[in-house]
């Protein structure tokens, strides 16, 4: 793409209407593509709110290690079971969660809580890869995850942000997950060192305008050799170049010192706090899927301290979160999925740990698409069962992809003649957590 | 051992599907019909039945390639990468009529064929380890062109004792954790087919296929396992019990995918005693931390599957497998696709052709040296892969336009070590042991590149991580835009005409002279940096490496 054609679609003028912006982006791809890497499009308001219109976004909150949901979502305060904190009430009458999470307890209006998972497996690896996937593995067939799934189907072609971002910086159970038979256009931009991406800044030897020119330079020769071959692959690598530029823009993303101070107050210090700064920055921008670790939660041991850190952590970021991204209208576009791998014992083991768990547990979605102050199903009185609703993931996959809007019935992609549906046949979301049906 | 359905497909989202593969593309059924006969050469073949068919489809085909054009598409095929200057010249100025023949001869002696012919297969086997006992037997066995069922033998029945042919077994024992990825594998890469689906119901749409094949199949290998001393061993019991979909439940017999049955001879009546310490003592070998592999059991299932597999009436799985895969890397596309759907439902483009090659592969002992020389000598290889004409490009299954492949993450890296060189600091012999030598090095030094780069899978799209690595990444500043004198931004310094400059570096990396449109964007970009024409030579280097001519074989 020619660097002048920048100017011609006039997206840098301030004063530029909706209309306006719509058909630059109707016009083509590579119109908006060179168009985006000359904006700060954070500033740029009319850009950000015509985005927020038209996309939504998925934070997936990973609990890695497995969460309990006895100190989470589903207390049993009093029984055996049940451990020593309280249940508390929230601000939806009637729906009571661990007094470990006051603050989302009284955001409750926005929280829908499923109590009734049963997904069988209670082994790290195998849990995390059905509950990443939304369903079993099998042979031969390479399932791509939640986040190449939306960066499929929520993701620009020419997107110049990245459409499938993943933190995560602790070793304990780190699984990069990735697109599987999506191929690598879907495949995630991990951050498992740094929460800035490899390869996204200029090397200083190469002046700013060489590295703009060159690459114009190489479009020229590249799109020559195009020309006269009709080829996909060679398609998708100009637009792998073509959406360089954009993304290095994206840079300042993933800084947080550019984020005022008072709202780094807010969230607070913790690692996981400025990983959700980075996740609210990049959906902004436009960003489909941001994935947040955290580990690790894998309390064989010591359950109770654990949770009392790892639980009031994520009650303070996540509402934080919440109230931020709600404060900029994104939080009716923007999904907020808390789970883990699978849930904890209701036993409580001689080292006061509980164990894997998979046959009863909790997990909660958040904000887009999502009738909130809902709880569905229910467990037995001591959480040894699933006593009402029992789900497993893919109709925990169905119901996410409905409240974004997506039909988890259709077939979203073909190997050979065989056709490979969202959610296999029959597959029901729970409607009672669908503020859309 | 009991082999439980982990989940339930259901029916429905495949018979949706049931029409679409006679609905797709053109009409390919093969009419049944004498094989053209078994003395013709494969080249003649090849061409025979590729222009049968352009005729019945009234196509004409795209013209063939420049010889600047098939010289490098020669080199990337037959020696994995890209010719230097030396060599491509010397092949456009040849005058033989048999110049091709006797470059193609040229490529296959020397000893960047055997690693190119080991990368592809590496890739094939074990695309996800990188395993260097396994790549040096691979690479061995390349050298030597051991004939492919040799190959299969090796990989499924070498002893752990044989020390010289045990990496052999990486194939099996990096597979042998999980028993469903094995079956699924062995079947795909070896046999052609992709038989999961039938495991959980008899396969939908083909025919051919019942959950008693998958678990047959699966029976082959449901003994194998691994002892303490990381040894390949087999059990001398154990059958596969599954459920039908009518939950019936059924023990599986020793089935190929064919249909034949190898019945376990009785065994020998023990008494509980003798049983017990039979299992007692195989008990105490396993766990052994050192010691010899384990024997053979006097009824190994793995050997009946390859001695069955392989046998004349039942060879055709695996001799159309190997030659529509060799096939499709040549030529972009398999005679089948997908090249793990080779079953009834789903004819082949050219099924003539397709049994023709098969036959001559058997006859001539599985020789893939042979396979390989005769497809690229064919004129259905040579032809040009762009197309300018104003009717709609022909569909790609009819081979009239050569089909644009995207490089391996080997053929590109080695592509961008050749393209970044100065290519008079490489020996000019390709048979000489400097060559060799070199060869190795660069073999080497690709490794790096290599693993930055995705192995491409159908509809291969390129992802923007690599885009994001050659914009600015230190390793291809530092070592592709190096200015040593080894190096073609260094020996770039030394020339001081712009129109020989630019000769060089478009013959080095592109094989072919630069034309106008590039020559004024390329010294535009040279003049707008006249202050600093090192600098700005380098960034010219990174446009051309970085563009899609050099990322793929056309």
């Amino acid at each position: 793409m020619p660097i002048s054609s920048q100017t011609q679609s006039g997206l840098s003028m301030p004063n530029v209407g909706r209309r306006a912006f719509l058909g630059a982006a109707a016009a083509g791809a590579g119109a908006f593509a060179a168009d985006m890497s000359g904006l700060d499009i954070l500033k740029h308001k009319l850009l950000a709110d015509e985005l927020k219109r038209q996309e939504k976004h998925v934070i997936l909150l990973w609990l890695a290690g497995g969460a309990s949901q006895f100190e989470t979502w589903d207390p049993k305060p009093g029984r055996p079971t049940g451990g020593p904190f309280r249940a508390i009430d929230t601000n939806v009458s009637g729906i009571r969660i661990s007094e470990l999470m006051p603050k989302l307890a009284q955001r409750m209006q926005y929280t829908g809580i499923i109590r009734s998972l049963n997904t069988r497996n209670a082994d790290h690896g195998g849990g995390t890869t059905l509950m990443e996937t939304g369903r079993p593995p099998e042979g031969g067939l390479d399932y791509p995850d939640l986040g190449a799934i939306l960066a499929h189907e929520l993701g620009r072609a020419d997107s110049q942000v990245p459409d499938y971002v993943s933190l995560y910086t602790s070793t304990e159970g780190r699984h990069k997950g990735g697109p599987g038979f999506l191929g690598s256009r879907y495949a995630p931009m991990f951050l498992d060192k740094d929460v800035m991406p490899e390869n996204i800044k200029r090397l200083d030897v190469v002046s700013e305008l060489d590295h703009r020119e060159r690459d114009d330079l190489r479009n020229l020769l590249s799109q020559r050799f195009a020309r006269t071959r009709h080829n996909n692959t060679v398609g998708s690598h100009n637009s792998a170049y073509q959406r360089v530029r954009g993304l290095m823009a994206s840079e300042k993303l993933f800084d947080i010192s550019q984020e005022p101070q008072a709202i780094r107050d807010k969230y607070g210090p913790t690692q996981f706090a400025e990983q959700c700064i980075v996740a609210r920055r990049l959906v902004e921008a436009g960003t489909p899927f941001v994935k947040v670790a955290r580990a690790w939660w894998d309390s064989h041991g010591q359950n109770f301290e654990t949770h009392l850190e790892l639980v009031a952590e994520l009650d303070h970021v996540m509402s934080t979160l919440m109230d931020d991204l709600r404060e900029r209208g994104l939080l009716e576009k923007t999904l907020i999925i808390t789970m883990g791998e699978f849930g904890r014992t209701p036993q409580i083991n001689p080292s006061l740990g509980r164990d894997h768990f998979a046959s009863a547990w909790s997990a909660s979605l958040t904000g887009c698409g999502i009738k909130g102050g809902t709880v569905f199903g229910k467990t037995d009185d001591d959480g040894h069962k699933v006593a009402d609703g029992e789900v497993g993931a893919p109709e925990f996959y169905a119901t996410i992809l409905q409240a974004l809007g997506i039909d988890h019935e259709k077939h979203f992609t073909y190997l050979g003649s065989r056709p490979i549906p969202l959610t296999e046949p029959g597959t029901k979301p729970i409607t009672q957590l669908l503020s859309n049906v | 051992m009991h082999v439980r359905n982990p989940h339930r497909r259901r029916l429905t989202s495949f018979v949706l599907l049931a029409g679409m593969i006679t609905v797709s593309g053109l009409s390919a059924v093969s009419i049944a019909g004498e094989l053209l006969p078994p003395e013709k050469t494969i080249e003649e073949v090849v061409d025979h039945y590729i222009q049968a068919r352009h005729a019945t489809e009234k196509v004409t085909p795209a013209p063939q390639s420049t010889d600047a054009n098939l010289i490098r598409r020669l080199s990337l095929d037959l020696a994995g990468r890209i010719p230097t200057v030396t060599e491509a010249q010397a092949y456009v100025a040849a005058t033989e009529p048999d110049k091709r023949a006797r470059a193609v001869e040229r490529l296959l002696a020397s000893p960047d064929s055997a690693y190119q012919q080991r990368n592809e297969l590496d890739t094939l086997l074990m695309p996800k380890t990188n395993d260097g006992a396994w790549r040096e037997y691979l690479l061995k066995a390349c050298q030597e062109n051991r004939p492919w069922d040799q190959l299969f033998r090796e990989m499924m029945l070498t002893s752990d004792a044989d020390e010289g042919k045990k990496a052999a077994l990486m194939f099996l024992k990096s597979r042998a954790r999980d028993l469903d990825e094995l079956t699924n594998d062995t079947c795909k890469i070896f046999f052609g087919v992709s038989i999961n689906c039938a495991k959980c119901h008899d396969h939908p749409l083909v025919l051919d296929w019942h959950q008693d094949h998958y678990f047959g199949f699966y029976s082959f290998f449901q003994r194998t396992y691994m002892n303490k001393r990381n040894q390949l061993s087999e059990r001398t019991e154990g059958l596969v019990k599954f459920k039908t979909t009518e939950g019936v439940e059924k023990s599986a017999k020793f089935m190929f995918l064919t249909g034949s049955v190898i019945d376990e001879p009785p065994a020998p009546t023990l008494n509980d005693d003798e049983k017990k310490a039979i299992e007692k003592a195989r008990k105490e070998d396993e766990d052994k931390k050192e010691g010899p592999p384990p024997p053979v059991p006097a009824f190994s299932p793995r050997t009946r599957l390859v001695e069955l597999a392989l046998k004349s009436e039942e060879n055709r799985f695996f001799s159309r497998s190997i030659v529509n895969r060799v096939w499709a890397r040549l030529m972009g596309r398999g005679l089948v696709m997908p090249l793990d759907q080779m079953h009834s439902e789903n004819p082949a483009s050219h099924p003539e052709l397709l049994d023709w090659l098969s036959r001559d592969l058997v006859t001539h002992g599985y020789d893939l040296k042979r396979l390989l020389r005769g497809i690229v000598l064919s004129q259905a290889y040579s032809r040009s892969s762009t197309w300018n004409g104003p009717e709609t490009q022909p569909h790609d299954q009819l081979f009239a336009v050569g089909l644009t492949r995207t490089l391996t993450p080997r053929q590109y890296s080695l592509a961008l070590l050749f393209a970044s060189r100065n290519s008079k600091s490489l020996p000019e012999d390709v048979l000489s042991p400097d060559w060799a030598n070199r060869r190795k090095d660069l073999e080497n030094h690709s490794q790096h590149l290599a693993n930055q780069l995705e192995v491409p899978s159908d509809n291969f799209q390129v992802g923007v991580s690599e885009a994001l690595f050659f914009a600015n990444n230190q390793h291809v500043q530092n070592d592709l835009l190096s200015e040593g004198g080894d190096r073609l931004a260094g020996v770039l310094k030394t020339i001081p005409d712009r129109n020989e400059q630019l000769k060089l570096a478009f013959w080095t990396v592109y094989t072919r002279d630069p034309e106008a449109e590039e020559v004024a964007a390329i010294s535009q970009f040279l003049d707008a940096r006249a202050d600093r024409l090192n600098v700005a030579w380098q960034q010219v280097i990174w446009s051309m490496l970085t563009s899609s001519e050099l990322r793929f074989n056309h």
